[in-house]
């Protein structure tokens, strides 16, 4: 794969929790394309969060190592000092949350929002331009009365738009990476709708790539180009969407699909029994050994490696070369 | 009572609401003039967005809410006199599942005890209660040591069988789910649905299942209701609705329902706009501000929800027709 | 998702794990410590006493500290430690009579208005607002010049003063937790009102209601001994740390040891239930705690 945007080589990242030494990440490789969008996906307790907010360095208190790189452009971000890496995170990387409320200062505006990142980004910018390129922004992101709305303030707005003007917001600054965490998951059918095609719109305009997270399968497989899919702290999948889901070489992924309720389904729904698997435990057997239809003596004794399964693709599966049924 | 109530001649309807309306404050309308029934062992879904009214009508089903006007009907009876007369009758006859499944338990006791208040609350006796506890506990799949546990300590799945487990000790007709799958993993998702599939048979129980998750409710129901600002937009068997979505909201609410299978992809039909506020309903058909087949006539005349030959009842002046 | 303990603080939850958390920081536990130290010697007074605490022997006026007097004698030659202990009982009967009144009563009242009708609550907060309007030295002046000092009188007019305190708090609480989907779980179940109360709301108020009496027992003891000191409190011969002060200070030109000694006393005491306090707020406070 020719230089991609981000390389995130044996990414490892345990925390001190109350039953011991929790494992989030255990050592992911992972590359984000230039240009495209990457779908993560995996249920609670697949670490996708968490290595959102390692891209960010925005960690919590209780990290008790990590490891590894996450080369963006070349540069490890986890070597960056706190203000070399604020201000990557003001240039070059921009992030949607699930919630808006949680990045928008209730005391302000949303005029004074977009225009304190602008200038942050764009020091020489004077205010008027400023203000001018924020309300084309929001014009863009859809937001009718883009004038009026620049004076109001955070709860004046609708889930939907507060989600506009986070988009917006992320946009303005020109990252090169555009990070959400589902950012749809809190608003209605019809609204997330909205802003799914306003982010499949968007995509011509933006030249980053963008790193797109979701417990949503269905979601990912509609917006994304690629499609990367963690399981306990692992990621056992990745490869262009419509191959790893048209085709996918992982029991884990297949399984997921398959739980994916579709129309003209009938009987049974389909379930993945077992456990998730306990994040304080070493990893000495495939981390989906235990919930596997298809586990055999080697999945218990050794983990696999994620290794080139195809055209663009990983998998981390002892018997993805064998036919199973 | 209005056009479109419909008629019950036969006496089947385990619940009917006639006319149904209720305002909060004097000024919101939350629930405006609705009329539907359910059938003694019907699965019945219930979707729409925030706003819709949906969770109005499952409080006034369950008597938490009391209607403005119009009437609520249990089995026969209207159910401000059912309330009157055996309050716990009522409840041991209807139950429901919270949509916060763990927060809807309380915090500070133990999952053994929270089991038992059902007993203890409708004075059942202790030993035949005990047994059927335990036969619910290992039907429902829970293992004996989750009595041990507090609320915190057990997963989201697990703690809507806790939920389940304490209103099937009631041995209800009726049970209402508000978002049985919310907040839990694809993985988990099924083996709950499949439960309440299996519990329906069993037990002989009559659903009504409130989701957003049109894929659940397209799994799970032999009927669906779909409101939109307080009314009942559109009503069908859901393989009909599904297939063929009359009013276009439901068309356009069914075509953001995305698909992992390429080939299964509806054309997505952007709506504008968001839910206008029910203190301020648009006039003529609530829907129109964000209709994309708007004409004069829907800004001005209010439709009613008229019935159509295949059991389907749709309010639009100009229902999309089945292709065919 | 999360990387903080999830599960696992269930091992320390329940009362075990509150002490637990109190004693993990120094400040917890020095005051745990003296909080164990003035509880006990409240209790046990007449068996560690060394002497009657009222016994006087005149020949044996303003002694320093000896084996047989271990912190010396006062004006009228009874023993220091032993009216110092007796003095730790009555402080802690006052502050916890009057403290456990006050508990009762604002939280009874508290939970009464945030379930009545909107008029009716009202009265019931203007009443709290009255009743903290009026300094509570000025009601106790005014009181006991109509009924004279006593102890009981203190207990009573603590307590009132801090009603409001407890009643604003336990109603605050109602008005979080009652809207908690596990109260409307319970309505769904067909619980009675009382019930609910009783086993659902109480329980998951009671935290906030007692972090916060146990930070008004220093405030007691001090008013008890403020009381005391100008005589309008706890009567003479009884000992109380503001009565020894009192009695100390009018002999301070011949031993500054009793007013010494008490006042340490009642600083330790006062400083301990302090960081006790504190430190209990800081354990039961959830957005310190682990397990939710």
């Amino acid at each position: 794969m020719a230089d991609p945007l981000v390389s995130i080589r044996n990414l490892t990242l345990d925390a001190r929790t109350g039953r011991g030494e929790a494992h989030i990440l255990r050592g992911l490789h992972l590359d984000i394309r230039r240009g495209r969008i990457l779908g993560i996906v995996g249920e609670s307790g697949s670490g996708k969060s968490t290595l959102a907010s390692c891209l960010l360095r925005l960690l919590p208190g209780n990290i008790s190592r990590l490891d590894g790189e996450i080369l963006f452009d070349g540069t490890n971000l986890l070597t960056l000092d706190l203000k070399a890496m604020h201000a990557w995170r003001g240039r070059r990387i921009a992030m949607i949350f699930q919630d808006p409320m949680t990045a928008l200062n209730p005391l302000f505006t949303i005029g004074t929002h977009l225009v304190d990142v602008l200038r942050q980004r764009f020091p020489d910018l004077t205010k008027a331009a400023a203000l001018s390129r924020s309300e084309a922004m929001l014009v863009k992101v859809g937001i009718s009365d883009a004038g009026q709305r620049l004076k109001a303030y955070p709860h004046q707005l609708s889930g939907g738009m507060r989600q506009r003007v986070m988009i917006a917001m992320a946009l303005l600054v020109e990252p090169d990476l555009l990070i959400a965490d589902e950012p749809t998951t809190a608003l209605d059918a019809t609204v997330e709708a909205q802003i799914v095609a306003l982010i499949d719109q968007l995509r011509h305009e933006f030249s980053g790539s963008i790193v797109f997270i979701s417990h949503h399968l269905g979601l990912v497989a509609e917006l994304c180009d690629d499609l990367c899919v963690m399981y306990g702290g692992t990621i056992v999948e990745t490869g262009p969407v419509a191959d790893v889901l048209g085709a996918p070489r992982h029991p884990y992924t297949r399984a997921l699909l398959a739980c994916e309720i579709e129309a003209g389904d009938e009987g049974r729904l389909a379930t993945i029994p077992g456990e998730v698997p306990d994040p304080t435990s070493p990893l000495t057997h495939c981390i989906f050994a235990s919930r596997c239809a298809h586990v055999t003596e080697i999945c218990r004794e050794a983990s696999p490696q994620l290794i080139p399964a195809g055209a663009d693709r990983m998998a981390a599966c002892w018997r993805m070369d064998e036919a199973l049924p | 009572m209005s056009a479109e109530t419909a008629t019950d001649p036969a006496g089947q309807d385990l619940i009917a609401f006639d006319d149904v309306s209720v305002v909060f404050g004097g000024k919101v309308r939350a629930l405006n003039h609705v009329s539907f029934r359910i059938v003694r062992g019907e699965i019945v879904g219930l979707v729409g967005e925030s706003g819709s009214g949906k969770t109005t009508l499952c409080r006034v089903l369950m008597g938490l809410t009391s209607a403005t006007s119009g009437i609520v009907t249990i089995a026969g009876e209207p159910l401000r006199d059912r309330l009157a007369r055996d309050p716990l009758g009522f409840r041991r006859q209807a139950q429901m599942l919270l949509q916060e499944a763990v927060a809807s338990l309380s915090p500070r006791m133990r999952i053994g005890t929270l089991v038992e208040e059902p007993l203890r609350i409708h004075n059942l006796p202790r030993v035949e209660g005990r047994q059927r506890l335990l036969r619910l506990l290992g039907r429902l799949g829970l293992p004996e040591t989750t009595l041990e546990k507090f609320p915190h300590q057990v997963s989201g799945g697990q703690a809507r069988r806790v939920a389940i487990l304490r209103a099937l000790v009631l041995e209800p007709e009726i049970i209402v789910a508000d978002e049985p799958t919310a907040g839990l993993d694809v993985s988990v998702q099924g083996d709950l649905l499949n439960l309440m599939l299996d519990l329906h048979g069993e037990f002989g129980l009559t659903y009504l299942v409130v989701s957003h998750n049109l894929n659940v409710v397209r799994r799970l129901t032999q009927r669906t209701i779909v409101m939109y600002l307080g009314q009942i937009v559109e009503e069908a068997p859901t393989s009909a609705l599904f297939s063929a979505p009359a009013h276009p909201y439901t068309a356009a609410l069914l075509s953001t329902n995305p698909s992992v299978d390429p080939a299964k992809r509806r054309q997505r039909i952007i709506l504008k706009g968001e839910i206008p506020s029910p203190i301020n309903p648009p006039s003529g058909c609530s829907f129109h501000t964000r209709c994309p087949q708007m004409v004069e006539r829907c800004r001005i005349e209010p439709p009613v929800l008229s019935e159509t030959s295949d059991g389907r009842r749709v309010r639009c002046h100009f229902p999309i027709s089945p292709q065919v | 998702m999360s990387v903080r303990p999830s599960v696992s603080a269930d091992a320390v939850s329940g009362l075990v794990g509150v002490l637990r958390r109190v004693v993990s920081t120094f400040s917890g536990a020095v005051g745990l410590v003296i909080v164990v130290i003035v509880v006990t010697a409240a209790l046990f007074a007449p068996i560690i006493a060394t002497h009657d605490p009222d016994a006087i022997n005149v020949l044996n006026r303003f002694q320093g500290p000896s084996l047989a007097n271990w912190l010396g004698t006062d004006h009228l030659g009874r023993d220091l430690y032993s009216r110092l202990v007796h003095g730790a009982s009555v402080a802690m009967a006052v502050a916890l009579t009057a403290i456990t009144a006050a508990l009762v009563t604002g939280t009874i009242l508290g939970v009464v208005a945030a379930s009545v009708p909107a008029r009716a609550e009202r009265l019931i907060l203007i009443l709290f607002d009255i009743i903290s309007s009026f300094p509570s030295l000025v009601l106790a002046l005014a009181v006991v010049a109509v009924f004279g000092p006593s102890t009981l009188l203190v207990v009573i007019i603590v307590s009132v003063t801090l009603i409001p305190h407890f009643g604003r708090v336990a109603r605050a609480q109602v008005l979080t937790v009652r809207n908690a989907p596990f109260i409307e779980a319970e309505r769904l179940l067909g619980a009675s009102l009382p019930r609910i109360a009783l086993f659902h709301l109480l329980p998951n108020i009671a935290g906030p209601l007692v972090v916060l009496a146990s930070m008004d027992i220093p405030v007691v003891i001090t008013i008890e001994a403020g009381l005391s000191f100008i005589g309008l409190g706890v009567r003479p011969p009884l000992a109380s740390w503001g009565t020894l002060i009192y009695d100390g200070y009018a002999y301070l030109s011949d031993s500054k040891l009793p007013v010494v000694i008490a006042s340490a006393a009642l600083g330790i005491a006062t400083l301990g239930f302090t960081l006790f306090g504190e430190a209990l707020r800081d354990a039961v406070d959830p957005r310190l705690s682990g397990d939710r």
